[in-house]
């Protein structure tokens, strides 16, 4: 009981954390994800150079910790005179996460439409834009929902790291609230609670996708 | 001293605790798997709301829950402790997750010819079920492998001194041009490092693939 | 020596089935509806109708891979009624006399051909791995497959892996033989291998019940030709009677429409 009373008491302090949490992922996921797009499109260029830099963006977006890229923002850059705003850090650092992330999933999506698909176009003499924008890309997408929604929860999760630059978020607001009085088994409590609460339906609604686009496919 | 050996000295720090979160996960996920695809109701939706919560819960939630949360009576974890079973556990939840879902996409028909055969349900399920779940997992054991090295860095947010945690010391005596390098090779050596597990991964997943269909 | 001789190591006992009243639903929708059949030892019976008619269904709750709703099995003294709780004894004494061969083969994909046939006996009948290996090789060579002993199933034909499964399932000495449509995954020509090693084992005097679309085996191999439509068995007799003469007019349509392809 007692640690219900306590929680209560600590809710608002972290619901604000919680909105600055779920900011952050959604401008990672609002940025990244079209650039993302981008990156797919790159990394399967003719041109060797486009291809490269695609590749290039995508394996350390994805090859480093999100973390190693969050300190490069805050505390890299500065000496070279580039500077941000903590919360800036974090989202320019989950934007290249998820760009990443979401790439290589609506790349997989994309090859995997089915050859046919490639080969109708071409027989009923479509450009390659408009194979690519309306045959190609649609069908792709389709297939790559439950795993973008799967990005998603995890720039969400992700937002967690934010903390070690300082950005008042989630994670943050618990800490600060446990450096205050030493309850810190129950503000982390609290503070999983919270995430979970947030992730735990979002993955269960993911896997009704899955579920769903596996039985119409 | 230059940025690059500052990373090198986290290295060992960094195997240690991939290797032995990995170790705890592998064995650790099989009971969980075969809650996971129990015919009991109760035991599956147990498993799965543990696995579930598990893995809805950021890592270094986890790992600040264990190193300052857990007090029990003059014991704590040191930071170390805290990481291994941090990671441990949650590479459980995630290994768990892979097996069933390795088990799941084993044919149907599997079953029913060793039920016909009248093969008793543990020979069933140790000698056909599990081997070829395994050769179907297997590549994406070892993806789930880079996965955990990247996640090991966290361990750095509770003063574990491994290569992240060493690249932030070096960077704060540099305040020059010079402190951005740690994070450039530390990111580089990541990147280095799971490359002979995703070459390993895309190996096995050939080599499975023609050993399960040809 | 003949197949199911080597099988046994002696002459097959001859077991025939008896199932009464088998009803089979899936929530609202009846699968089987009430249908008796009486197989006598050493007959073939081959098993037609239109698909969705519920053959499948029917021989698949022979050895219990679907639990019937309700019902009676006799085979070979037991008697088990599956609306009842069935106890383990039973279950194991039925799917030990009943073999089966199924249409998608179900071998397993990571054990060598010979492993396939010799793995199963040595769990269910307690048998020295050289004594299974053995009498794998036998039958192997039997349905001419000797040389494919150590390769995995994914290396051979869909008419060789086949006729593994059906060796595998002869290995364990059943005395009623189940064929789910065994041949409807192959190419025309290589079924043909598979309905020969069939032939034989009816020869032998395999007590056998057959799910199958091959009208001329049906004809030509079966003592008792049974029709399914819509849940039931409409008809059922001398397979050449019955397919010059049907009686029944869901038969006569059914028959038309399959020879006129």
């Amino acid at each position: 009981m007692n640690w219900l009373i306590e929680w209560a008491g600590y809710l608002p302090q972290l619901m604000s954390g919680l909105g600055v949490s779920l900011m952050i992922a959604g401008v990672s996921i609002v940025a990244g994800y079209p650039l993302g797009l981008v990156l797919s499109v790159m990394v399967q260029h003719r041109n060797l150079a486009v291809r490269t830099l695609g590749l290039a963006v995508v394996e350390i977006g994805r090859g480093a910790p999100a973390l190693v890229i969050l300190y490069l923002f805050y505390y890299g850059l500065p000496k070279f005179g580039i500077a941000f705003e903590s919360i800036t850090a974090a989202c320019l650092a989950l934007i290249w996460n998820s760009a990443a992330y979401s790439s290589e999933i609506m790349r997989a999506g994309m090859q995997s439409v089915a050859r046919g698909q490639h080969e109708a176009s071409a027989a009923l003499g479509l450009s390659r834009g408009h194979t690519f924008f309306r045959v190609i890309m649609p069908q792709g997408m389709r297939s790559a929902i439950p795993g973008l929604m799967g990005v998603a929860i995890q720039m969400f999760q992700g937002t967690s790291l934010a903390y070690a630059i300082a950005v008042p978020e989630l994670m943050k607001s618990a800490y600060n609230i446990g450096s205050q009085d030493f309850n810190y088994l129950q503000i982390f409590a609290l503070a999983g609670i919270c995430y979970a609460a947030i992730s735990m339906p979002a993955t269960w609604i993911t896997v009704y996708f899955e579920k769903r686009l596996a039985r119409h496919t | 001293m230059d940025a690059f050996s500052a990373v090198l000295q986290g290295l060992p720090m960094t195997i240690v605790l991939t290797l032995s979160a990995f170790a705890i996960g592998i064995v650790g996920a099989v009971p969980l798997a075969v809650g996971l695809s129990s015919s009991n109701i109760v035991v599956r939706l147990a498993c799965r709301l543990f696995v579930d919560l598990v893995r809805g819960v950021p890592i270094i939630v986890w790992l600040f829950l264990l190193k300052f949360g857990i007090q029990v009576g003059t014991f704590k974890f040191n930071p170390v402790g805290a990481a291994i079973v941090g990671l441990g556990v949650v590479s459980i939840a995630y290994l768990a997750e892979i097996y069933r879902g390795g088990l799941e996409s084993v044919p149907r028909g599997q079953n029913e010819a060793a039920d016909a055969l009248g093969l008793s349900r543990g020979t069933t399920f140790l000698r056909v079920l599990v081997p070829q779940a395994f050769r179907i997992v297997s590549p994406s054991i070892a993806t789930y492998l880079t996965g955990l090295l990247k996640d090991s860095s966290i361990a750095s947010t509770i003063i574990v001194a491994e290569m992240v945690f060493q690249s932030q010391a070096f960077a704060r005596q540099h305040p020059t041009m010079e402190g951005i390098l740690p994070y450039v090779l530390v990111g580089i050596l990541y990147i280095v490092l799971s490359l002979p597990v995703a070459y390993l991964s895309r190996s096995l997943d050939a080599r499975m693939r023609k050993a399960v269909y040809a | 020596m003949t197949l199911s001789e080597i099988a046994n190591g002696k002459l097959a006992p001859r077991t025939g089935i008896r199932l009464d009243n088998i009803s089979k639903r899936y929530g609202d929708h009846l699968v089987i509806d009430d249908v008796s059949l009486n197989v006598e030892p050493g007959t073939v019976t081959a098993l037609i109708g239109p698909s969705g008619a519920g053959k499948s269904t029917f021989l698949r709750c022979i050895n219990l891979l679907e639990r019937p709703d309700s019902g009676t099995i006799q085979v070979d003294h037991h008697t088990i009624e599956p609306g009842k709780v069935i106890n383990a004894k039973d279950l194991a004494a039925l799917r030990r006399t009943v073999g089966m061969v199924f249409q998608s083969f179900n071998l397993f994909p990571h054990m060598s051909a010979l492993k396939n046939i010799s793995f199963p006996q040595q769990k269910v009948l307690g048998r020295s791995k050289e004594e299974a290996d053995e009498r794998a090789l036998q039958l192997l060579e039997r349905v001419g497959l000797k040389d494919k002993a150590h390769q995995h199933p994914g290396r051979c034909s869909g008419g060789q892996q086949q006729r593994i499964a059906i060796a595998r399932a002869l290995a364990l000495d059943p005395s009623i033989m189940l064929f789910d449509e065994p041949t409807s995954a192959l190419d025309p020509e290589v079924g043909l291998e598979v309905l020969a090693v069939m032939r034989e084992l009816a020869d032998d005097g395999m007590t056998m019940i057959v799910v199958t679309h091959e009208m001329q085996f049906a004809r030509d191999v079966s003592d008792t030709l049974v029709v399914m439509a819509d849940c039931k068995i409409i008809e059922q007799g001398d397979p050449r009677a019955i397919m010059s003469d049907p009686q029944e007019d869901r038969t006569r349509r059914f028959l038309r429409a399959v020879l006129e392809r």
